[in-house]
């Protein structure tokens, strides 16, 4: 999953972007409202945070630009202004939750994780499909109720996969998704993960649950997904 | 009601009484002056009854030549007193009591007021000469006549009372219209006075927004007080705007501030690590916890400052601050960042001053001035420091060569949490509030602080400070501190 932070509070933005990456997102940061339109509209982005006061563009016209765009995208707004007029003003211009500063850090961890899960239909952060339960919170994954050991890497394409149940997911939109731009990254590199990934789940007797559709992606099996 | 004063009663009233007295006036003249018709008419009446009685002194057909009164062609007045006597005191004829009275030895007619049984009388007094047998050869018997003739003076009263009676009334009926009209056309002519208030009552703390009503701008007594209001409503919402400002801009400072200590802390915190991240971690937490703790210093800083001075401590103020040892601590204090940046400070003083600040105060007001200037200017740039001394003034300009200031800006520039930028970022360092401590210390000193862009590019601050000038030694001294 990959997140935008829009925030131009330099020591804030370092500490965000780095705890949304321990908590296994990956993160792009821009420091002013121009940057971080230009990068919302990509449509890249499974969450963005966004911050009212910026350089160059208030947070109110980010969003509303967004939103024209005619893009989804879950966002949190960061606050530290008072009044709760502004928030139900922003409520109303198509955000979907706010924080007011300070916050606390698990608290905004958790918000967007939920975020991110309520825009793909889930509402509890245990996501099931088929035998393999994978908790988004605690960032474990097991399968028939044994635990298994992913790498952040292996668990996020996971994670990504099961929120697109069904969906034939390519290798371009996994590296969109998982990566952000501080990483150095190849498709082969998804490859390798996948196969990984493959081979960590594999239980005896049961179903492979990832399909390889060549030339256009991955998928969680049907029956498997139709759970 | 009862402290309350009323205009429109006094207005009233005023007029009444003023009404009233002229009306007295008025009544008071018209008696005197109708006492003086009716008394003339009077005696003359008093004359012609009296001649009238002396036509009636008929010759007695007697031996003597005697005269006697034939009453049979006179009429006296109702009440009427008279006497009529000849020269040797003989009453020819009366009515009623006469009172006793001298008698005037004048022959001119005399008159005489006396009160008889209660009753005012004015009397004739009246000598005439009565020749009987004129045609005699003898020349006919003289007989000099008294005649004192009076009547009561009561009708004279009536007369003049009936008179005054007329103006009275209309007088009263004057009166009562008057109050009427008056106290109608004062209500009228107030009603500017309730519109106003009407408006002025509307003015909360949450609305602020006034303006005159028509009716009361048209009216020349109230306008001067209409705009007043106005001018005061517009300044007072002003500082309030700006007071509510200040509160929401610095909440949001402290609240960002705050934001990165706790995120700093919580990030450290989210899982187990390792010693050399734990105190990585701890010196940015330690260094975010400055930045809040130097917002918050500066706050206190410009609240102290902006606080009102009690007449004491400013009768008191002591012209006890170097102007010249601030500027060149000042310039000594920035001097790392200045040989950072490669930046060429030079202070150039003729004379100095003492100016009634605090040494501190003047030291936090140059060295903003000055980091202000170094963080506006270029790599490499140079700022110009001088120090001009006048009689009972010192001026201090602080020349920079960065980008210069916006129109836009300069309005707002000495505002609490003004960033030149629009974006309120914080790149440049600083909280926004060093040039507003500034301006609270110049206008605390009784100075005052202005910034314009110079001809030549880049900003020119000029500081004026009230200031003694020193008789020093050190005439034409010179310093320049070259930060590289």
């Amino acid at each position: 999953m990959r997140v935008l932070l829009i925030e131009d509070e330099r020591r804030l933005a370092e500490n965000m972007v780095a705890a949304l990456r321990e908590s296994g997102l990956a993160v792009d940061h821009a420091a002013d409202g121009e940057a971080g339109s230009h990068l919302a509209e990509q449509g890249v982005y499974d969450a963005i945070v966004l911050d009212l006061m910026l350089p160059l563009k208030t947070g109110q016209r980010v969003l509303r630009d967004l939103r024209r765009a005619k893009l989804n995208t879950p966002v949190l707004i960061l606050t530290a202004q008072e009044g709760k007029e502004s928030i139900v003003n922003l409520l109303n211009a198509g955000a979907d939750d706010y924080l007011s500063k300070p916050f606390d850090l698990g608290e905004l961890l958790a918000r967007i994780k939920a975020l991110i899960r309520r825009a793909s239909g889930v509402s509890t952060p245990v996501l099931v499909v088929s035998d393999v339960e994978l908790d988004t919170a605690q960032q474990t994954v097991r399968r028939r109720g044994r635990p298994i050991d992913l790498s952040p890497t292996e668990y996020r394409i996971l994670e990504y996969l099961i929120h697109r149940p069904r969906a034939v997911v390519s290798q371009q939109e996994l590296l969109e998704h998982l990566y952000d731009f501080d990483w150095e990254h190849h498709s082969n590199v998804i490859e390798a993960h996948i196969s990984n990934l493959r081979r960590k789940l594999n239980v005896a007797g049961a179903e492979p649950l990832i399909e390889t559709l060549r030339h256009r992606g991955y998928r969680l099996r049907q029956e498997a997904a139709a759970l | 009601m009862t402290g309350s004063r009323s205009i429109t009663r006094r207005l009233v009233v005023t007029v009444l009484v003023l009404e009233f007295v002229s009306a007295l006036a008025l009544i008071s003249a018209i008696i005197v002056h109708e006492r003086d018709v009716q008394l003339k008419a009077f005696d003359s009446s008093l004359i012609a009854t009296a001649q009238s009685l002396m036509g009636a002194v008929q010759d007695n057909e007697d031996e003597a030549d005697d005269v006697m009164l034939d009453m049979r062609s006179v009429q006296v007045g109702k009440a009427a007193i008279f006497r009529v006597e000849d020269e040797r005191g003989r009453v020819l004829g009366s009515l009623g009591d006469l009172p006793p009275m001298e008698k005037p030895s004048s022959a001119a007619p005399v008159f005489r007021d006396a009160d008889v049984n209660g009753r005012k009388y004015r009397f004739l007094i009246f000598h005439a000469l009565r020749i009987v047998d004129p045609g005699k050869p003898s020349g006919g018997v003289r007989h000099s006549i008294t005649i004192i003739y009076g009547t009561p003076v009561r009708h004279v009263w009536h007369e003049v009372v009936e008179a005054v009676r007329f103006f009275a009334i209309a007088t009263a009926v004057l009166l009562g219209i008057t109050a009427i009209v008056m106290a109608w056309l004062v209500r009228k002519g107030l009603s500017p006075v309730h519109d106003l208030a009407r408006e002025a009552e509307r003015i909360t703390s949450r609305d602020w927004h006034f303006e005159a009503p028509e009716s009361a701008k048209s009216t020349a007594e109230l306008r001067p007080l209409a705009t007043a209001l106005e001018v005061a409503m517009a300044r007072l919402q002003r500082s309030f705007e700006q007071q509510r400002r200040f509160t929401s801009d610095a909440a949001h400072e402290l609240k960002t501030d705050l934001a990165i200590v706790k995120s700093s802390l919580q990030l450290l915190a989210m899982r187990n690590r390792s010693l050399e991240e734990y105190s990585k971690g701890l010196a940015l937490s330690l260094e975010d916890f400055t930045r809040l703790e130097s917002t918050v210093q500066k706050m206190l800083t410009l609240a102290r400052l902006e606080q009102p001075t009690s007449s004491e401590e400013s009768s008191s103020a002591i012209y006890s601050c170097s102007l010249s040892d601030a500027i060149e601590d000042a310039i000594n204090q920035s001097q790392p960042l200045a040989k950072f940046r490669t930046i060429d400070v030079s202070f150039e003083s003729k004379a100095d001053a003492k100016a009634p600040l605090d040494y501190r105060d003047a030291l936090l007001l140059f060295s903003n001035t000055l980091l202000n200037a170094l963080q506006h200017s270029p790599d490499g740039a140079a700022v110009q420091i001088v120090l001009k001394v006048g009689e009972s003034k010192a001026w201090i300009t602080v020349r920079d060569h960065g980008e210069g200031i916006s129109e836009k800006a300069q309005a707002h520039i000495f505002e609490p949490f003004y960033r030149g930028d629009p974006s309120r970022s914080r790149k440049s360092g600083g909280t926004g509030l060093g040039l507003s401590i500034c301006k609270a210390i110049c206008e605390r000193a009784g100075g005052s602080i202005e910034i314009v862009n110079n001809h030549g590019g880049g900003a020119l601050v000029t500081i004026t400070l009230p200031a003694e000038p020193l008789p020093s030694a050190l005439q034409a001294s010179s310093v320049s501190l070259k930060a590289q």
